[in-house]
């Protein structure tokens, strides 16, 4: 690949290019390793009027809904802070009338993106979920939430849902090369196919690494260069959350938002701090080093527990053997140019 | 007599004897991870643990925050996809899953979604996340219910139970026969699902409950086993193992919290 096929650009610029109001946008990252700093990003930018996909909606969708940019949020799970006594962001917003909800099952909601990633207009799902009120009540999608079909080699009635083909994803991940090659591992949940299934995919990542890491690792590449539009290098970019490898979940941190998420004012006065309060992940990091010192992010740094390597290795990498033969017929370049003149094969 | 234990203790054990040795088993976040992980160390050394996230086979040396936590053991087995451990559900792979409950109605069906109404709810809760279709096809569903209730009727129903009871589940054609929730673990006791009506009753009661105390939580007259036992006292072993892996589980969410707390205005002031 050429050099001049780089994505690597600032968080500021990718979202600045890639997000825009209105926009479908899949978090890509499932429970785990979420993409904070984009999502901060998004929010600093003041986009409005987003259909969110999350997967599990938590920390994520607290924020994007805390800060008005969401209008629809398509999701298996929320987040709820406090308890009984407390409250979220969501719960908030369907109370004002300014969200609307569409609740899927965790396999209903990865079946849509799936579709989507293969460019099926639908996919079967569970038929059991018949039975639910999931099914039964619906929100902005209506008639589209689900539909049911007869199954041509059985007879039986399916259940199925929509592809989703969202207009942009935007994804944490350990590693990538600067073409776009992100690599991922640990819990996979859903992660490729929100990626994949999208129009746009920005990239953030622990670090950017050599093109040759990506080489010998493929089986770890779950979204090829070829699909990304840009890469940006954000250590620490999944904070309070966890990145396998790097570092554990920022028990203090999350603490931290938790007990400000119950009421709006709490999460707002989080969010001036912690979102607003910051430029980029580098500003956030100063000041939460600047406020609690270093002890929090130090203690949290993963130990390595390395990957035994596979070995993408072959017997040879030439077809001339160390005497510069040919190794099937035997003969150097000169006698094999020398045979094919002989043989009349060449043409002046 | 062996040594005393906590409330918490005694409803991770309870929970954790309903998974048998070389089963396949999908685990819940909370209560049910430290259960899992109890099991296969004392009960059941060739259970294959499970989640939903795609971490397969794996062995936890820490208590785990979520269904997706690789932090918390040394690797795993199979790395798979979200979408790849429903279907190994759906077409039978797993023995037994685990789920919590916000509301339970008399025939097992859930309620995690919200209370009031959908549209505007007095308190949104989580949602399905993979509840709705793990009951529909694991073969056994283990319910815990720490701060639900009984009701007569769900606010949303969210996780098919025994449906209207009776055979109405197996007949609906949707389930695998013979699925469904097999034991409800709430701090009270042990409640099972007689096998003709399907309705929940009351099997097991924990040491120095009543059965008023359990049958008040209840709005509807609940039945009571004719043989009802009384959960029995924890071992030295069990207590051990569950004090060492995850001493905030031995404690409950609320001392944990305020240890926790103290321990850390501790240190902000060291």
């Amino acid at each position: 690949m050429a050099a001049e096929n780089s994505k690597v650009m600032s968080v500021r610029d990718a979202i600045s290019k890639f997000v825009y109001d209105g926009a479908e946008l899949v978090i890509g990252n499932y429970t785990v390793g979420s993409c904070a700093e984009l999502v901060y990003e998004v929010v600093r930018q003041g986009r409005k009027g987003l259909t969110i996909y999350s997967q599990s909606g938590i920390f994520d969708v607290e924020v994007l809904v805390g800060a008005g940019c969401v209008a629809r949020l398509v999701s298996t799970y929320v987040l709820r802070a406090g308890g009984k006594k407390g409250g979220s962001a969501v719960e908030r917003a369907m109370n004002a009338g300014t969200l609307e909800v569409e609740d899927y099952t965790n396999f209903q909601y990865n079946a849509r993106l799936v579709a989507g990633m293969h460019g099926f207009s639908y996919m079967q799902v569970l038929e059991g979920a018949i039975a639910t009120d999931l099914f039964r009540k619906r929100s902005f999608l209506g008639e589209n939430k689900y539909r049911i079909i007869k199954c041509p080699y059985t007879g039986k009635d399916q259940l199925t849902v929509p592809a989703a083909n969202p207009d942009v994803c935007i994804v944490h991940v350990q590693r990538a090369d600067k073409f776009g090659n992100a690599q991922y591992w640990g819990a996979l949940g859903s992660v490729a196919a929100a990626a994949l299934a999208s129009k746009r995919i920005v990239v953030s990542c622990e670090e950017i690494v050599e093109h040759d890491v990506i080489q010998s690792s493929p089986h770890l590449t779950i979204i090829p260069a070829y699909r990304v539009d840009a890469v940006c290098e954000v250590p620490w970019g999944a904070n309070p959350t966890e990145v396998l490898g790097y570092y554990n979940i920022d028990q203090f941190m999350y603490g931290l938002f938790l007990m400000m998420d119950g009421t709006a004012d709490g999460l707002k006065a989080w969010m001036d701090e912690w979102v607003y309060g910051c430029e980029n992940r580098a500003a956030y990091i100063d000041h939460y080093v600047q406020k609690f010192g270093s002890k929090n992010l130090d203690g949290i740094r993963c130990k390595p527990y390395y990957s035994a390597p596979a070995n993408y290795g072959s017997a040879f990498t030439s077809r001339w053997d160390k005497d510069g033969r040919e190794r099937a017929i035997g003969m150097t370049l000169a006698e094999f140019e020398q045979t094919l003149k002989e043989r009349g094969k060449l043409y002046e | 007599m062996s040594k005393p234990y906590t409330l918490q203790e005694l409803l991770v054990i309870a929970v954790a004897k309903e998974i048998h040795d070389h089963e396949n088993v999908i685990l819940g976040v909370g209560l049910p991870t430290t259960a899992g992980a109890l099991a296969k160390a004392l009960y059941a050394p060739h259970a294959t643990l499970m989640m939903e996230s795609g971490i397969i086979d794996f062995e936890p040396l820490l208590p785990l925050n979520h269904i997706a936590d690789a932090h918390s053991c040394r690797g795993f087995s199979y790395s798979t996809d979200l979408f790849s451990a429903f279907t190994m559900t759906y077409r039978g792979f797993v023995d037994v899953c685990f789920l919590g409950v916000g509301q339970v109605d008399k025939y097992g069906n859930l309620n995690t979604t919200c209370i009031g109404d959908y549209y505007k709810p007095t308190m949104r809760l989580p949602g399905s996340g993979g509840a709705a279709d793990f009951i529909s096809y694991a073969k056994r569903t283990v319910l815990t219910m720490l701060g639900g209730n009984f009701v007569e009727k769900l606010d949303y129903f969210t996780s098919p139970g025994y449906l209207d009871g009776g055979n109405s589940r197996d007949e609906s054609g949707l389930f695998p026969k013979g699925s469904g929730p097999t034991m409800l673990l709430s701090t009270k006791g042990v409640f099972r699902f007689d096998p003709v009506t399907k309705e929940i009753y009351l099997a097991q009661i924990h040491p120095r409950v009543k059965i008023e105390d359990v049958k008040k939580d209840v709005p509807w007259e609940l039945k009571i086993a004719p043989d009802l036992s009384e959960t029995p006292h924890p071992t030295d072993e069990e207590i051990d193992f569950i004090r060492r892996f995850a001493p905030a589980m031995s404690a409950g969410r609320e001392l944990a919290m305020e240890l926790m707390i103290a321990n850390l205005m501790k240190q902000s002031k060291g």
